[in-house]
């Protein structure tokens, strides 16, 4: 048995008294002792840290870099302005996700492409010999960094009041900046995985990736592990790879665009035409668009789509569990389990916590494109079915600082 | 970690005190660590028969779902409505939140006291 994998900042876990699991051969902290849900909603009104060491991290670079990029992932690539950051998918010549990413332009002449953790490897067979074609390199630089994501209402304050930092305060979301704090070299976008109106996520050397978190944990951010940072995602209807993306529970591939995401994250712009899976999205695009309009003439080529769901009996639901219609099994739940919230009143700087707090049985489905918000559908629990809605968000995040759930059914 | 000494112990980590008659089962400390935060209780119902060794209900954490096996065998008499409500009271006050009442008891399983169980506990963490 090999052993597990290391991030820089496993010995914080460690002493933090962290939970640690495997996960995609990394040892990672799922919970520190004050537990997911304690975690989860730290995040939602303070702020909290995530060690996001393990995910990959890639250069690409080289004369050629921007036909590559073109190629090989959904985004426009030439659209992309120095400063800013984009999701981003690698798609699949049949129009399925290899992984979900995030392209990252610091400078003129090279881009951060940021990938799963459980990827890393598969996406590196899959990108490094289409590389080969072009004049351009693709570096793996996971091993030389550190990445924290920095999530929550106080996030921005927190690190724009470090030496260097002032610029943070005025960083607008997926913009980048290359900065020193307190005297360290780092890269910072407003970025994240966790739905926070506010939030980043920071790259910087091993050494400096330790010490900004030993820092921000000084100024009152507390560690939160990958239960929380699944949950956090969950409630903010972000896709999972493996989940929402990847294999159905059928074990075939998923179109792209069955991800409402997928909207922003591929483009048809000229410069485009080489992208792979063109043909394959083009017809998705198309049946994507008319399914919102309720017009079902093209939902051949995007069959089931995901949608956010809310069990209205008792019960959780969990991913795997199939959703009925009239009887009919129409797909399955692809995320889910038991979520807390913040009771606010109010929204943006004026929301008002009241102090309690609730727990929902929330998630997403893969479900046949014909179903729309509001409709009801039977979640199969452990033998029951139970009913649940499809909802159109379980969260508002649209005013800075506050996340604000919305409670379905 | 708690270990109530007036309480019996089963190996799948439920604590039973006998009230006349009837068993009252709940899940111990060691249990509620492992779980995490509780967030959802499945029990059986009152006059629902339940069997020595098998499954009662289950408790859900936010990641996992694990059953609650029944160390007696008998008819379930009364269920904890404060449980179901409040899933984090198992986390909070383990011994304090009981499960289910059991009547009627045919098998019971070889418990632990205390101590017994203490020593079992070192053995599986």
């Amino acid at each position: 048995m090999s052993e597990l994998k290391r991030t820089v900042l496993y010995q914080a876990h460690v002493d933090a008294g962290a939970d640690m699991v495997d996960f995609g051969g990394w040892d990672m902290p799922v919970q520190y002792p004050s537990g997911i849900i304690a975690e989860h909603l730290f995040t939602r009104s303070e702020c909290s840290l995530f060690d996001v060491s393990h995910m990959g991290r890639l250069i690409v670079g080289g004369p050629d870099r921007l036909k590559f990029l073109q190629k090989v992932l959904t985004n426009d690539a030439s659209a992309l302005e120095i400063g800013r950051a984009q999701y981003t998918i690698i798609p699949a010549e049949d129009g399925s996700a290899v992984d979900d990413a995030y392209l990252y332009r610091f400078t003129d002449d090279r881009c951060l492409l940021v990938i799963n953790a459980a990827n890393i490897e598969k996406d590196k067979d899959w990108l490094l010999p289409i590389a080969e074609g072009f004049d351009c390199f693709v570096s793996d630089i996971s091993g030389e960094t550190g990445s924290i994501a920095v999530q929550g209402p106080r996030s921005r304050d927190m690190l724009s009041s470090l030496k260097g930092g002032e610029a943070i305060a005025s960083m607008k979301r997926n913009d980048i900046l290359s900065l020193t704090l307190e005297g360290r070299s780092m890269m910072i976008s407003r970025t994240g995985y966790t739905g926070e109106p506010l939030g980043y996520e920071v790259f910087a050397s091993n050494e400096d990736t330790v010490w900004l978190w030993g820092k921000l944990l000084e100024m009152g951010a507390k560690p939160a592990g990958l239960g929380a940072r699944d949950t956090l995602r969950m409630e903010a209807s972000m896709p999972l790879y493996g989940h929402e993306m990847g294999l159905d529970a059928d074990g075939k591939p998923m179109p792209i665009y069955a991800v409402f995401l997928a909207k922003f994250a591929v483009s048809f712009a000229e410069g485009k035409e080489d992208m792979i899976g063109y043909e394959a999205l083009a017809k998705q695009h198309e049946a994507f668009l008319k399914i919102l309009e309720g017009d079902h003439s093209l939902t051949a080529d995007l069959p089931r789509r995901i949608q956010p769901i809310t069990l209205l009996d008792r019960g959780v639901i969990r991913a795997g569990m199939p959703v009925f219609k009239d009887g009919e099994q129409v797909g399955w739940v692809t995320s889910g389990t038991m979520i807390p919230y913040h009771v606010i009143e109010g929204e943006g700087k004026d929301a008002v916590f009241t102090g309690s707090t609730g727990k929902r049985a929330i998630g997403a489905a893969y479900m046949d494109s014909t179903i729309a918000e509001g409709d009801k559908v039977e979640v199969e629990v452990r033998g029951r079915r139970l009913s649940a809605v499809v909802s159109k968000t379980h969260l508002k995040n649209s005013k800075i600082p506050y996340a604000i759930p919305v409670i379905n059914g | 970690m708690n270990f109530p000494a007036e309480l019996k112990y089963s190996k799948d980590h439920e604590w039973v005190i006998m009230d006349g008659g009837v068993a009252v089962i709940g899940i111990t400390d060691f249990a509620q660590d492992a779980l995490g935060d509780v967030v959802f209780v499945n029990l059986p119902q009152e006059g629902d028969e339940v069997g020595m060794g098998e499954a009662f209900g289950d408790v859900e954490s936010v990641k996992a779902v694990s059953d609650l096996n029944s160390p007696v065998s008998g008819t379930v008499c009364a269920v904890n409505e404060a449980a179901l409500d409040s899933p984090e009271s198992l986390n909070s006050d383990p011994y304090g939140t009981w499960l289910i009442k059991v009547q009627d008891l045919g098998d019971t399983e070889e418990l632990m006291d205390a101590e017994a169980y203490k020593a079992f506990c070192d053995t599986v963490a």
